[in-house]
């Protein structure tokens, strides 16, 4: 407890993160996908000399400059802002291990905004092969964003023995491109530009339904068939490419998928599995309704409703897998390397030892030395609540609320102080067969500490703090 | 080789006739075709509901043990959880959508000559998967079940002289028990659906004979101006579309909403706080609620369901009430009666949950 | 499309086709392969239990007369866990390690001498198996145990 912890009632700072999240997923692979659309549709329309095509791409560009300009960079942001508040001992270590990777990061972002005003602006005003230039160059300059961001995030689910090897010694640097192109890089990278793909092809797909089939009935069928050709492939290797990046991810990790194969019991963390099951039902759901919808003989009657549900699955497609994604990190947030609470591994040992809270920089100097006063514990009847309080802030709220999501009040309902005090001491113990270490941290702490907490969460239950005096 | 098959069948069958006939079949294309997919999308979800339904008796065990029995099936056996999540969900996704289609065959006028009798299988279908529904919610046996059947029961239980009949033919005594689940499992998994498969295959049989109606808009145009498509391939490949849509929609809600069990039912217990009934049962809970608020007493109970008979009498005769095909008071009057209708229903059910929850 | 000048050989037409069909079928089949396995596991689910059970008629466990007292040792009974409680020098029960509730493991507190669920904080009675408090809706089913000079031998009840 180095940092201030960010309270959010009821959603809890996990969920705002992946909200603003998931909402940043759609815009930037839609921004990189489209960046790959607008010049080789450009260039199609030209072979072709379909000036109602271009028309149409002068119109889409500029809404691409708004959205990925606008809203991606907002939510960028916000991503920052968000796990700043949220998780803030890993998005230090991200900050001070990857800071060259940033800088790239940086001066490509400035490429890509540049690229695309310029795109936008000089339609018209250079020549047609200056201007798909201009087009690619602001694609590649995406793409190439989305690698180095692609590094980081798997190097979070998959930081590779070397970088484990050097972390804590100082020497971490020497490891950088080791963890860089860790073990998951490659089919994340993959899975990532075929998520990209998916967008433009919706996109795609969605502005040619509303193209008038009786008024023009060839442009209709041409520019159905050109989303179908995005969608398609895409689509169909997108669960393929899952499964070879699952296939990186350590077994403990892999098996997280499995949980909730035969219950859907709460505080199970089941829903991965059911999250699975979605993702490949949806995603060949697009595959086949895509095929049923636009094959030559329907391309003409397709309709806005039509192409507004396939995106609708093609969302709910990506949004199942990446909320898998992330949710498969569990137990860490940095693999094998620091809890979702930002208890680093190694410290587990000297935090029970010592305690959570001992060093803890926000901990009122009083406070502190009213739990080592020599008779706390023995004599007082009144349990420090303050203390468990404490414990929770630091250790269980990266994941868990009050009474919102994943909501401690629902979860402990019904048992007693000895029924939460068990619970507790299984967290604490962390031995190999407790049914909450595929997923949950250890609870560190000393005797004290534990009980503390033990203390808070039942007064929390009960809703009093009438709870039975210590042994 | 299939050739020779299919004639050895067609000799003995004759099936070239039905054949020609889908072959031939045509769909109407307009601005309103979007409505003619939600039959279509009923029929899916009761698939679903006889495919799950039959693998739930697989490992349901009515009687004493029922509660044990779903338990193992929610909480142990492999994809029990989304056998049942998926059962119970997409009977709520089929009596949504079969709302759907009624209101939209109501409002596209498709129950006009000759189509009376299209609308009356369908309404009784309706009513048919409403008790569905009640009779299965009871199934688990969990304390949700058990109150919530205790409360829809004890709706014409209040009118004089129903109360003995009731327990006597529906609950099997004063109280719902194990011998009310008898009684039930035996209603939503022999009798319903023996009632329920043959009026169904009525009401399809007469829109093959029928075909789709064209809605008052359509039928205005001139016929060389209305536009069709060939029912198959066309239209049955988006049919197939819509149907992977509607059960894409069903995995994503039984992927985040899956049903948990209740404790088990135990008749002991006061009943817990916000008990209400199924949503498609809502509206009727809450007009004879409000009623009974104007009119205390049995008195309330006999003028509310008097009510409700004489509304759903009006709403079975609109066909005979609005036959004609040229547009005259009697279409416009109607219309607003089905808009009346619509909006009651939705406000009731608002009004109740604002008051439950 | 008569001038489009990209259409194929009436030849390769007909192999793209056949490749286009080709792959629908084989799309349709891990279609419904994908909707068939959860359908296949659930109805296999008795059988593997069945067998599970059926291959096991009793348990011998050695070298219990170390077992501290109080204390329980935890073993596989029909590939499912199961508990073996010392008591006493002579006082020992046999259970099934999996909670009647949502069919978690349970484990054996000496300190308390109780047997307690992690997963929901169910509570059963060491001695019977009875549950005493917590969500489990039945008791622990209960093994039966002959001890023989250090020698335990379990099987069913």
């Amino acid at each position: 407890m180095n940092y201030p912890v960010w309270d959010v009632p009821i959603l809890g700072s996990g969920l705002v993160i992946a909200l603003i999240a998931i909402f940043h997923v759609f815009i930037s692979h839609f921004a990189v996908g489209g960046g790959f659309y607008l010049p080789m549709t450009e260039s199609l329309a030209l072979r072709k000399g379909r000036n109602d095509w271009l028309a149409e791409l002068k119109k889409h560009s500029k809404f691409f400059l708004v959205l990925t300009g606008v809203f991606g960079a907002v939510t960028g942001v916000g991503i920052w802002f968000a796990i700043g508040n949220a998780n803030p001992e890993a998005t230090s270590t991200l900050i001070h291990f990857w800071v060259f990777a940033w800088g790239i990061e940086w001066v490509v972002f400035l490429v890509e905004l540049s690229a695309l005003a310029a795109y936008f602006y000089l339609w018209g005003r250079v020549s047609n092969p200056l201007h798909i230039r201009l087009g690619w160059l602001y694609a590649i300059a995406a793409w190439l964003s989305l690698f180095l961001i692609n590094g980081i995030l798997t190097f979070m689910l998959t930081p590779g023995q070397a970088w484990l090897n050097a972390a804590g010694t100082g020497n971490e640097t020497f490891s950088f491109w080791a963890a860089f192109f860790n073990p998951t890089f490659w089919p994340s990278l993959i899975v990532r530009t075929l998520i990209c793909l998916t967008q433009a092809g919706v996109f795609a797909l969605v502005t040619a339904s509303r193209i008038d089939g009786q008024r023009q009935p060839e442009l209709k069928t041409e520019m159905t068939e050109w989303a179908r050709r995005w969608l398609l492939p895409s689509f169909l290797l997108l669960p393929i490419a899952l499964f070879w990046y699952l296939a990186e991810v350590p077994a403990a990790q892999r098996a997280l998928l499995d949980l909730g194969n035969s219950t859907v019991g709460q505080g199970l963390f089941t829903l991965l599995s059911r999250l699975k099951l979605v993702f490949l039902i949806s995603s060949a759901a697009v595959v086949a309704a895509v095929y049923l919808f636009t094959s030559k003989r329907n391309a003409v009657g397709f309709g806005l409703g039509s192409a507004l549900g396939v995106a609708a699955m093609a969302y709910v497609s990506i949004g199942s897998m990446e909320m898998l994604r992330e949710m498969l990190r569990k137990p860490y947030v940095v693999g094998q390397h620091m809890f979702s609470n930002g208890v680093r591994k190694s410290e587990v040992a000297r935090m029970n030892r010592d305690g959570y809270l001992t060093n803890a920089a926000w901990v009122r100097p009083e406070e502190r030395a009213r739990w080592t006063s020599p008779d706390h514990g023995q004599n007082s009847a009144v349990p420090d609540l303050s203390r468990g309080e404490l414990m929770f802030r630091g250790q269980c709220m990266a994941c868990h609320t009050l009474d919102g999501y994943r909501g401690m009040r629902k979860l402990l309902l019904g048992r007693d102080h000895k029924g939460i005090a068990n619970l507790i001491a299984v967290l604490h113990t962390y031995s190999d067969d407790s049914p909450y270490r595929p997923f949950m941290p250890p609870l560190v702490g000393t005797t004290a500490e534990v009980e503390a907490l033990t203390d808070f969460l039942a007064a929390q239950v009960s809703g009093t703090n009438s709870v039975p005096n210590k042994p | 080789m299939l050739q020779t098959v299919y004639r050895w069948i067609d000799e003995r069958l004759e099936i070239s006739p039905i054949i020609d006939h889908a072959l031939k079949k045509r769909v109407p294309d307009h601005k309103h075709s979007a409505w003619y997919y939600w039959g279509g999308i009923c029929l899916f979800f009761f698939m679903v509901q006889v495919v799950t339904g039959i693998l739930l008796m697989i490992y349901y065990r009515p009687g004493p043990d029922a509660y044990d029995s779903v338990r193992q099936i929610t909480y142990e056996i492999r994809f029990g959880w989304l056998i049942r999540s998926v059962h119970a969900w997409s009977a709520n996704l089929m009596i949504g959508a079969v709302f759907v289609h009624m209101f939209s065959v109501f409002f596209m006028k498709a129950y006009r000559n000759p189509r009376e009798f299209g609308w009356w299988s369908g309404l009784a279908l309706l009513a048919l998967c409403m008790v569905f529904g009640f009779s299965g919610y009871l199934l688990p046996m969990d304390e949700l079940a058990f109150f919530a059947t205790r409360v829809g029961l004890a709706i014409p239980d209040a009118l004089p002289g129903m109360s003995q009949l009731i327990s006597a033919l529906l609950r099997g005594g004063p109280e719902v028990s194990s011998a009310t689940l008898q009684r039930f499992f035996a209603l939503h998994v022999v009798v319903l659906p023996a009632i329920f498969v043959p009026l169904l295959g009525f009401h399809l049989w007469l829109v093959q004979k029928h075909g789709n109606a064209l809605p008052p808009s359509e039928e205005a145009k001139p016929a060389a101006e209305r536009r069709s498509i060939p029912f198959f391939p066309n239209f049955a490949m988006r049919d197939m579309a819509v149907w992977l849509m509607a059960l894409n929609l069903l995995a994503l809600l039984v992927a985040l909403f899956p049903l948990q069990l209740d404790v088990a039912a135990d008749a002991l217990k006061p009943a817990p706080v916000g008990i209400h009934p199924e949503w498609y049962f809502m509206s009727q809970f809450e007009a004879l609620k409000l009623l009974g608020h104007v009119i205390p007493g049995t008195l309330g109970e006999f003028v509310g369901l008097g009510v409700f008979g004489v509304g759903m009498g009006m709403w079975a005769a609109i066909p005979l009430f609005d036959s004609r095909v040229t547009t005259s008071l009697r279409a416009r009057l109607t219309t607003w009666f089905g808009l009346l209708f619509l909006a009651a229903l939705i406000l009731l059910t608002i009004i109740g949950y604002i008051e439950v929850l | 499309m008569s001038d489009c000048p990209q259409e194929p050989e009436p030849n390769s037409s007909i192999s793209r086709r056949a490749f286009l069909r080709a792959g629908a079928a084989a799309a349709g089949a891990c279609y419904a392969a994908a909707l068939g396995y959860p359908v296949y596991e659930y109805l296999a689910t008795a059988a593997h239990k069945a067998e599970a059970e059926g291959a096991q008629k009793e348990v011998v466990l050695n070298d219990i007369d170390k077992l501290p007292i109080p204390s329980a040792l935890m073993f596989k009974f029909g590939g499912r866990p199961a508990l073996l409680i010392r008591h006493g020098e002579s006082s020992w029960t046999a259970l099934s390690a999996v909670c009647t509730h949502l069919g978690c493991t349970v484990q054996f507190s000496p300190e308390k001498n109780q047997i307690f669920c992690a997963c929901h904080g169910g509570i059963y009675d060491p001695a019977t198996g009875a549950n005493v408090s917590g969500p489990p809706p039945k008791p622990l089913s209960p093994y039966r145990v002959v001890v023989d000079q250090g020698k335990a031998v379990i099987s069913r009840a």
